[in-house]
Protein backbone atom coordinates (compact mmCIF):
# COMPACT_ATOMS: atom_id res chain seq x y z
CA UNK A 1 0.00 0.00 0.00
CA UNK A 2 2.74 2.37 0.70
CA UNK A 3 4.76 1.62 -2.66
CA UNK A 4 1.90 2.18 -4.69
CA UNK A 5 0.90 5.56 -2.98
CA UNK A 6 4.67 6.75 -3.16
CA UNK A 7 4.62 6.12 -7.27
CA UNK A 8 1.22 7.71 -7.27
CA UNK A 9 2.79 10.61 -5.51
CA UNK A 10 5.65 10.87 -7.18
CA UNK A 11 3.88 10.00 -10.89
CA UNK A 12 1.12 13.32 -10.02
CA UNK A 13 4.76 15.68 -9.37
CA UNK A 14 5.93 14.50 -12.82
CA UNK A 15 2.67 15.50 -14.32
CA UNK A 16 2.27 18.97 -11.93
CA UNK A 17 5.26 20.03 -13.79
CA UNK A 18 3.78 19.98 -16.56
CA UNK A 19 1.10 22.24 -15.44
CA UNK A 20 0.76 26.13 -16.06
CA UNK A 21 1.62 27.49 -12.39
CA UNK A 22 -1.11 30.16 -10.75
CA UNK A 23 0.05 32.26 -7.95
CA UNK A 24 -1.69 33.45 -5.33
CA UNK A 25 -0.11 36.74 -3.69
CA UNK A 26 -0.71 38.33 -0.67
CA UNK A 27 1.91 40.14 2.26
CA UNK A 28 1.80 37.32 5.07
CA UNK A 29 1.75 34.93 1.97
CA UNK A 30 4.91 36.70 0.99
CA UNK A 31 6.52 36.89 4.33
CA UNK A 32 5.47 33.10 5.20
CA UNK A 33 6.52 31.81 1.49
CA UNK A 34 8.69 29.35 3.15
CA UNK A 35 5.67 27.39 4.11
CA UNK A 36 5.26 26.65 0.06
CA UNK A 37 8.83 25.24 -1.27
CA UNK A 38 8.89 25.05 -4.72
CA UNK A 39 11.96 23.23 -4.49
CA UNK A 40 13.02 24.52 -8.31
CA UNK A 41 16.79 25.65 -8.16
CA UNK A 42 19.34 27.79 -10.72
CA UNK A 43 16.18 26.07 -13.36
CA UNK A 44 16.09 28.64 -16.25
CA UNK A 45 18.76 30.88 -17.88
CA UNK A 46 17.79 33.89 -18.52
CA UNK A 47 18.64 37.60 -17.95
CA UNK A 48 20.13 38.65 -14.51
CA UNK A 49 19.51 41.77 -12.63
CA UNK A 50 22.21 43.72 -12.21
CA UNK A 51 22.57 46.98 -10.08
CA UNK A 52 24.52 49.80 -11.12
CA UNK A 53 25.59 53.06 -9.61
CA UNK A 54 27.47 56.15 -10.88
CA UNK A 55 28.16 59.49 -9.46
CA UNK A 56 28.75 62.87 -10.71
CA UNK A 57 29.74 66.20 -10.18
CA UNK A 58 29.29 69.79 -11.61
CA UNK A 59 33.07 71.33 -12.98
CA UNK A 60 33.22 74.21 -14.93
CA UNK A 61 29.60 74.54 -16.22
CA UNK A 62 29.88 70.81 -17.11
CA UNK A 63 28.15 67.60 -16.09
CA UNK A 64 30.77 64.91 -15.23
CA UNK A 65 29.42 61.26 -14.89
CA UNK A 66 32.02 58.17 -13.30
CA UNK A 67 31.65 55.16 -15.28
CA UNK A 68 28.71 52.90 -14.41
CA UNK A 69 29.47 50.58 -11.23
CA UNK A 70 28.20 47.26 -11.15
CA UNK A 71 26.76 45.90 -7.29
CA UNK A 72 27.31 42.37 -7.93
CA UNK A 73 28.65 40.53 -4.81
CA UNK A 74 31.92 38.46 -5.07
CA UNK A 75 33.72 36.45 -2.61
CA UNK A 76 36.82 35.01 -1.81
CA UNK A 77 36.27 31.45 -0.76
CA UNK A 78 37.21 28.95 2.15
CA UNK A 79 36.67 25.88 3.28
CA UNK A 80 35.90 27.14 6.81
CA UNK A 81 33.12 28.89 5.06
CA UNK A 82 31.12 25.92 5.12
CA UNK A 83 31.09 26.16 9.24
CA UNK A 84 31.18 29.88 9.17
CA UNK A 85 29.72 32.22 6.18
CA UNK A 86 28.01 35.05 7.03
CA UNK A 87 30.17 37.80 4.38
CA UNK A 88 29.03 35.48 1.96
CA UNK A 89 25.86 34.78 2.72
CA UNK A 90 24.54 38.57 3.23
CA UNK A 91 26.55 38.88 -0.41
CA UNK A 92 23.53 36.12 -1.42
CA UNK A 93 20.76 37.75 0.30
CA UNK A 94 21.77 41.42 -1.03
CA UNK A 95 21.84 39.89 -4.88
CA UNK A 96 18.32 38.19 -3.80
CA UNK A 97 17.16 41.72 -2.54
CA UNK A 98 17.92 42.90 -6.13
CA UNK A 99 16.08 39.94 -7.67
CA UNK A 100 12.98 40.70 -5.34
CA UNK A 101 13.10 44.56 -6.75
CA UNK A 102 13.03 43.35 -10.03
CA UNK A 103 9.90 41.49 -9.91
CA UNK A 104 8.23 44.22 -7.80
CA UNK A 105 8.70 46.55 -10.97
CA UNK A 106 7.75 43.99 -13.39
CA UNK A 107 4.88 43.20 -11.16
CA UNK A 108 4.01 46.75 -10.76
CA UNK A 109 0.52 47.61 -12.22
CA UNK A 110 0.34 50.47 -15.18
CA UNK A 111 0.91 53.45 -13.61
CA UNK A 112 1.98 51.94 -10.44
CA UNK A 113 4.84 53.97 -7.91
CA UNK A 114 8.16 52.83 -7.53
CA UNK A 115 8.88 54.56 -4.43
CA UNK A 116 5.91 52.79 -2.83
CA UNK A 117 8.12 49.38 -3.23
CA UNK A 118 9.80 48.04 0.30
CA UNK A 119 12.77 47.29 -2.16
CA UNK A 120 13.17 50.51 -3.62
CA UNK A 121 14.36 52.43 -0.85
CA UNK A 122 16.33 49.02 0.21
CA UNK A 123 18.23 49.70 -3.08
CA UNK A 124 18.94 53.46 -2.81
CA UNK A 125 20.74 52.36 0.47
CA UNK A 126 22.71 49.88 -1.39
CA UNK A 127 23.48 52.21 -4.25
CA UNK A 128 24.04 54.83 -2.19
CA UNK A 129 26.91 52.70 -0.03
CA UNK A 130 28.86 51.83 -3.33
CA UNK A 131 29.46 54.92 -5.10
CA UNK A 132 33.16 55.16 -7.15
CA UNK A 133 36.01 56.73 -5.27
CA UNK A 134 36.05 60.61 -6.23
CA UNK A 135 38.49 61.26 -8.83
CA UNK A 136 41.24 63.87 -8.80
CA UNK A 137 40.05 64.87 -5.11
CA UNK A 138 37.13 66.27 -6.21
CA UNK A 139 33.49 65.04 -4.14
CA UNK A 140 31.39 63.94 -5.89
CA UNK A 141 27.88 66.12 -6.11
CA UNK A 142 25.27 63.22 -6.98
CA UNK A 143 24.38 60.14 -7.94
CA UNK A 144 21.87 57.89 -9.94
CA UNK A 145 21.40 54.44 -10.02
CA UNK A 146 19.92 51.71 -12.28
CA UNK A 147 18.56 48.08 -12.65
CA UNK A 148 20.59 46.45 -15.91
CA UNK A 149 19.48 43.44 -17.50
CA UNK A 150 22.20 41.62 -18.47
CA UNK A 151 21.92 37.92 -20.49
CA UNK A 152 25.30 36.06 -20.74
CA UNK A 153 25.65 32.46 -22.64
CA UNK A 154 29.00 30.44 -21.94
CA UNK A 155 31.35 32.86 -23.18
CA UNK A 156 29.97 37.01 -23.03
CA UNK A 157 27.00 38.89 -22.23
CA UNK A 158 24.72 38.68 -25.20
CA UNK A 159 22.19 41.38 -24.08
CA UNK A 160 22.33 44.34 -21.78
CA UNK A 161 19.57 46.87 -21.52
CA UNK A 162 18.38 49.37 -18.87
CA UNK A 163 14.96 48.12 -17.08
CA UNK A 164 15.02 50.91 -14.32
CA UNK A 165 16.60 54.52 -14.35
CA UNK A 166 16.92 55.76 -10.71
CA UNK A 167 16.56 59.42 -10.48
CA UNK A 168 19.62 61.80 -10.25
CA UNK A 169 20.09 62.69 -6.20
CA UNK A 170 22.38 64.72 -4.65
CA UNK A 171 25.32 63.16 -2.04
CA UNK A 172 23.83 62.58 1.01
CA UNK A 173 20.05 61.83 0.10
CA UNK A 174 18.85 58.52 -0.43
CA UNK A 175 17.21 56.38 1.95
CA UNK B 1 29.77 -12.76 5.41
CA UNK B 2 31.00 -10.22 2.32
CA UNK B 3 30.51 -6.47 2.02
CA UNK B 4 28.34 -6.55 -0.57
CA UNK B 5 25.49 -8.91 1.09
CA UNK B 6 26.35 -6.70 4.57
CA UNK B 7 25.33 -3.77 2.49
CA UNK B 8 22.11 -5.29 0.88
CA UNK B 9 21.08 -6.60 4.37
CA UNK B 10 21.66 -3.88 6.30
CA UNK B 11 17.67 -3.37 8.15
CA UNK B 12 18.52 0.47 8.59
CA UNK B 13 18.24 2.66 11.34
CA UNK B 14 16.01 1.97 13.91
CA UNK B 15 13.20 4.55 14.64
CA UNK B 16 14.78 6.13 17.40
CA UNK B 17 18.32 6.19 16.17
CA UNK B 18 16.73 8.25 13.32
CA UNK B 19 14.90 10.64 15.24
CA UNK B 20 17.43 11.69 17.47
CA UNK B 21 19.91 11.59 14.51
CA UNK B 22 17.38 13.71 12.90
CA UNK B 23 17.22 15.92 16.18
CA UNK B 24 21.63 16.67 16.43
CA UNK B 25 22.00 17.40 12.85
CA UNK B 26 19.18 19.68 12.64
CA UNK B 27 20.15 21.52 16.15
CA UNK B 28 23.62 21.51 14.24
CA UNK B 29 21.96 23.01 11.14
CA UNK B 30 20.37 25.91 12.93
CA UNK B 31 23.18 26.15 15.45
CA UNK B 32 25.41 27.60 12.20
CA UNK B 33 22.86 29.69 11.16
CA UNK B 34 22.41 31.46 14.25
CA UNK B 35 26.17 31.84 14.58
CA UNK B 36 26.08 33.54 11.40
CA UNK B 37 22.88 36.02 12.09
CA UNK B 38 24.63 36.93 15.21
CA UNK B 39 27.71 37.92 13.00
CA UNK B 40 25.46 40.22 10.39
CA UNK B 41 24.13 42.48 13.59
CA UNK B 42 25.83 45.42 11.38
CA UNK B 43 23.01 44.40 8.47
CA UNK B 44 19.91 44.88 10.33
CA UNK B 45 20.73 47.98 12.77
CA UNK B 46 18.87 51.55 11.35
CA UNK B 47 21.12 52.22 9.10
CA UNK B 48 22.01 48.64 7.45
CA UNK B 49 20.84 47.77 3.83
CA UNK B 50 18.17 45.81 6.34
CA UNK B 51 17.02 48.17 8.52
CA UNK B 52 13.76 47.66 10.02
CA UNK B 53 12.63 50.89 9.71
CA UNK B 54 12.70 50.55 5.52
CA UNK B 55 11.19 46.54 5.87
CA UNK B 56 8.49 47.20 8.44
CA UNK B 57 6.40 48.65 5.65
CA UNK B 58 6.26 44.94 3.91
CA UNK B 59 3.84 44.72 6.98
CA UNK B 60 -0.23 45.25 6.19
CA UNK B 61 -1.28 46.71 9.20
CA UNK B 62 -0.42 49.31 11.71
CA UNK B 63 -0.75 47.42 14.93
CA UNK B 64 1.07 44.61 13.46
CA UNK B 65 3.97 46.75 12.53
CA UNK B 66 3.72 48.41 15.94
CA UNK B 67 4.35 44.61 17.77
CA UNK B 68 7.08 43.59 15.47
CA UNK B 69 8.99 46.73 16.39
CA UNK B 70 9.11 45.70 19.40
CA UNK B 71 10.09 42.51 18.54
CA UNK B 72 12.89 43.26 15.78
CA UNK B 73 14.10 46.53 17.93
CA UNK B 74 18.15 45.87 17.42
CA UNK B 75 18.66 45.28 21.75
CA UNK B 76 15.46 42.58 21.52
CA UNK B 77 16.51 40.19 17.97
CA UNK B 78 19.60 40.26 19.69
CA UNK B 79 18.86 38.69 22.36
CA UNK B 80 16.48 36.50 20.90
CA UNK B 81 18.73 35.10 19.07
CA UNK B 82 21.54 34.27 21.99
CA UNK B 83 18.42 32.70 23.36
CA UNK B 84 17.81 31.19 20.69
CA UNK B 85 21.50 30.00 20.81
CA UNK B 86 20.88 28.87 24.52
CA UNK B 87 18.34 26.34 23.14
CA UNK B 88 19.99 25.10 20.77
CA UNK B 89 22.58 23.91 23.30
CA UNK B 90 20.39 22.39 24.66
CA UNK B 91 18.58 20.75 22.58
CA UNK B 92 22.07 19.28 21.30
CA UNK B 93 22.64 17.41 24.31
CA UNK B 94 19.78 16.83 25.41
CA UNK B 95 16.51 15.38 23.61
CA UNK B 96 13.70 18.29 22.79
CA UNK B 97 10.77 18.52 24.72
CA UNK B 98 7.09 19.97 23.17
CA UNK B 99 8.24 23.21 24.31
CA UNK B 100 11.04 23.71 23.38
CA UNK B 101 10.47 22.66 20.24
CA UNK B 102 7.58 25.17 19.56
CA UNK B 103 9.76 28.53 20.83
CA UNK B 104 12.54 27.20 18.40
CA UNK B 105 9.78 27.09 15.58
CA UNK B 106 8.26 30.53 16.60
CA UNK B 107 11.72 31.94 16.93
CA UNK B 108 12.54 30.63 13.26
CA UNK B 109 9.66 32.31 11.61
CA UNK B 110 10.14 35.58 13.45
CA UNK B 111 13.24 35.27 11.43
CA UNK B 112 11.99 34.93 8.37
CA UNK B 113 9.79 37.57 8.77
CA UNK B 114 12.71 39.87 9.92
CA UNK B 115 14.81 38.79 6.46
CA UNK B 116 11.44 39.23 4.11
CA UNK B 117 10.42 36.03 4.46
CA UNK B 118 13.27 33.79 3.52
CA UNK B 119 17.08 34.12 4.18
CA UNK B 120 18.47 31.63 1.96
CA UNK B 121 16.03 30.54 -0.13
CA UNK B 122 16.54 26.77 -0.32
CA UNK B 123 18.26 26.01 2.55
CA UNK B 124 15.19 28.01 4.33
CA UNK B 125 12.28 25.77 2.74
CA UNK B 126 14.14 22.61 4.41
CA UNK B 127 15.11 23.93 7.74
CA UNK B 128 11.17 25.03 7.98
CA UNK B 129 10.03 21.17 6.64
CA UNK B 130 12.89 19.35 9.06
CA UNK B 131 11.63 21.89 12.14
CA UNK B 132 7.85 20.98 11.23
CA UNK B 133 8.38 17.48 11.17
CA UNK B 134 10.04 17.62 14.71
CA UNK B 135 7.46 19.85 15.81
CA UNK B 136 4.14 17.59 14.84
CA UNK B 137 6.25 14.56 15.93
CA UNK B 138 7.38 15.76 19.41
CA UNK B 139 3.79 16.93 20.38
CA UNK B 140 2.00 13.98 18.86
CA UNK B 141 4.35 11.47 20.45
CA UNK B 142 4.04 13.67 24.46
CA UNK B 143 0.20 13.30 23.70
CA UNK B 144 -0.16 9.91 22.38
CA UNK B 145 2.82 8.35 23.57
CA UNK B 146 2.76 6.60 20.11
CA UNK B 147 5.09 4.97 17.73
CA UNK B 148 4.04 6.56 14.71
CA UNK B 149 4.02 10.63 15.82
CA UNK B 150 7.53 10.08 15.29
CA UNK B 151 7.03 7.94 12.16
CA UNK B 152 5.14 10.21 10.76
CA UNK B 153 7.50 13.12 11.42
CA UNK B 154 10.56 11.53 9.38
CA UNK B 155 8.06 10.30 7.06
CA UNK B 156 7.26 14.21 5.91
CA UNK B 157 10.98 15.19 6.27
CA UNK B 158 11.87 12.48 4.20
CA UNK B 159 9.19 12.95 1.39
CA UNK B 160 9.70 16.68 1.23
CA UNK B 161 14.05 16.35 0.77
CA UNK B 162 13.34 13.43 -1.97
CA UNK B 163 10.75 15.83 -3.93
CA UNK B 164 13.42 18.50 -3.35
CA UNK B 165 15.85 16.48 -5.21
CA UNK B 166 13.02 14.63 -7.77
CA UNK B 167 11.61 18.29 -8.66
CA UNK B 168 14.99 20.32 -9.13
CA UNK B 169 16.22 17.18 -11.30
CA UNK B 170 12.83 17.42 -13.41
CA UNK B 171 12.41 21.14 -13.87
CA UNK B 172 16.55 21.33 -15.55
CA UNK B 173 15.49 18.32 -17.69
CA UNK B 174 12.98 20.08 -19.56
CA UNK B 175 15.02 22.94 -20.13
CA UNK B 176 17.00 22.97 -23.28
CA UNK B 177 20.02 24.42 -21.94
CA UNK B 178 20.07 22.41 -19.12
CA UNK B 179 20.15 19.37 -21.70
CA UNK B 180 23.13 21.19 -23.45
CA UNK B 181 25.24 21.55 -20.52
CA UNK B 182 25.55 25.25 -20.99
CA UNK B 183 23.50 26.59 -18.04
CA UNK B 184 25.69 25.01 -15.55
CA UNK B 185 28.90 27.35 -16.93
CA UNK B 186 26.15 30.35 -16.91
CA UNK B 187 25.79 29.84 -13.45
CA UNK B 188 28.89 28.50 -12.17
CA UNK B 189 30.14 31.97 -13.65
CA UNK B 190 27.46 34.38 -11.92
CA UNK B 191 28.33 32.12 -8.88
CA UNK B 192 30.19 34.34 -5.22
CA UNK B 193 33.35 32.52 -5.86
CA UNK B 194 33.03 33.09 -9.93
CA UNK B 195 33.52 33.41 -12.13
CA UNK B 196 35.30 30.36 -13.54
CA UNK B 197 38.63 30.77 -14.42
CA UNK B 198 39.78 30.69 -18.45
CA UNK B 199 41.07 27.25 -18.06
CA UNK B 200 38.53 25.50 -15.75
CA UNK B 201 37.90 22.40 -17.02
CA UNK B 202 33.56 23.20 -16.65
CA UNK B 203 34.07 25.21 -19.07
CA UNK B 204 34.61 22.19 -21.81
CA UNK B 205 31.42 21.96 -23.52
CA UNK B 206 31.15 18.25 -23.11
CA UNK B 207 32.70 17.96 -19.86
CA UNK B 208 29.76 20.70 -18.72
CA UNK B 209 27.37 18.47 -20.60
CA UNK B 210 28.45 15.37 -18.68
CA UNK B 211 28.53 16.42 -15.16
CA UNK B 212 24.71 18.15 -15.77
CA UNK B 213 23.31 14.86 -17.06
CA UNK B 214 25.19 13.02 -14.38
CA UNK B 215 23.45 14.85 -11.18
CA UNK B 216 20.37 15.99 -13.29
CA UNK B 217 19.57 12.30 -14.04
CA UNK B 218 20.72 11.44 -10.05
CA UNK B 219 18.15 13.84 -9.11
CA UNK B 220 15.58 12.51 -11.63
CA UNK B 221 16.04 9.33 -9.86
CA UNK B 222 16.35 10.29 -6.41
CA UNK B 223 13.02 8.23 -5.46
CA UNK B 224 14.78 4.73 -6.08
CA UNK B 225 16.51 5.59 -2.72
CA UNK B 226 13.40 4.41 -1.32
CA UNK B 227 13.91 1.05 -2.29
CA UNK B 228 16.64 0.08 0.34
CA UNK B 229 18.31 1.34 3.02
CA UNK B 230 21.68 0.48 1.73
CA UNK B 231 20.53 1.90 -1.74
CA UNK B 232 19.49 5.23 0.49
CA UNK B 233 22.45 5.60 2.31
CA UNK B 234 24.31 5.55 -1.38
CA UNK B 235 22.02 8.38 -2.88
CA UNK B 236 22.81 10.14 0.65
CA UNK B 237 26.57 10.20 -0.26
CA UNK B 238 26.19 10.96 -3.26
CA UNK B 239 24.10 14.29 -1.92
CA UNK B 240 26.58 15.18 0.48
CA UNK B 241 29.35 15.16 -2.32
CA UNK B 242 26.90 17.35 -4.41
CA UNK B 243 25.55 20.02 -2.04
CA UNK B 244 29.15 20.28 -0.61
CA UNK B 245 30.05 21.49 -4.27
CA UNK B 246 27.27 23.62 -4.21
CA UNK B 247 28.93 25.13 -1.10
CA UNK B 248 32.63 25.15 -2.87
CA UNK B 249 31.45 26.89 -6.37
CA UNK B 250 28.10 28.88 -4.51
CA UNK B 251 29.30 29.83 -0.83
CA UNK B 252 25.68 28.04 0.03
CA UNK B 253 27.06 26.15 2.93
CA UNK B 254 23.85 26.54 4.59
CA UNK B 255 22.54 24.01 2.04
CA UNK B 256 24.70 22.09 2.70
CA UNK B 257 23.99 21.29 6.57
CA UNK B 258 20.35 21.63 5.88
CA UNK B 259 19.73 19.01 3.19
CA UNK B 260 22.23 16.35 5.70
CA UNK B 261 19.93 16.58 8.53
CA UNK B 262 17.52 15.14 6.33
CA UNK B 263 19.50 12.18 5.40
CA UNK B 264 18.21 10.16 8.80
CA UNK B 265 14.62 10.31 7.64
CA UNK B 266 15.49 9.55 3.66
CA UNK B 267 17.93 6.35 5.23
CA UNK B 268 14.99 5.24 7.65
CA UNK B 269 11.68 5.17 5.63
CA UNK B 270 13.65 3.57 3.35
CA UNK B 271 13.43 0.62 5.38
CA UNK B 272 9.93 1.25 5.95
CA UNK B 273 8.70 0.20 2.14
CA UNK B 274 9.54 -1.69 -0.26
CA UNK B 275 12.44 -3.80 2.20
Amino acid sequence: MTEALLVIYFLALLYALRAKPRYVRGPWLFLLRTFFPNWKFFHAVGHVPHLRVRAGVHAGGEEQWSDWQVIYPRRERHWWHLFHNPHTNLGLAQQNLVDHFWADVYDLPEGGDIRQLVTYPMMLRLAQGHLPEPTAGTPWTHWQMDLHMVLENRTAVVDAHTFVLGPVLPVGEGA
Amino acid sequence: MSAWQAWSAWPGLSLAEAWRLSQLLLAWSLFVQVLEYLRMDDATQADGLWSWALQRRDIPREWQRQVLDHLYAPHVHRLHLWLRLGLLIAWLVHSANPLWISLLFGSQLTLFVRWRGAFNGGSDFLTLVALTGQLAGTWLHHLFAAEWAWQAGLWYVSLQAITSYFISGWVKWLRPEWRRGEAMTIFLNAAIYGPLPPAHPLRSPWLARLGSWAFMGWECVFPLALLQPGLALVFCGVAAVFHFLVFWYFGLNRFFWAWIAAFPAIVWSAGQSWS
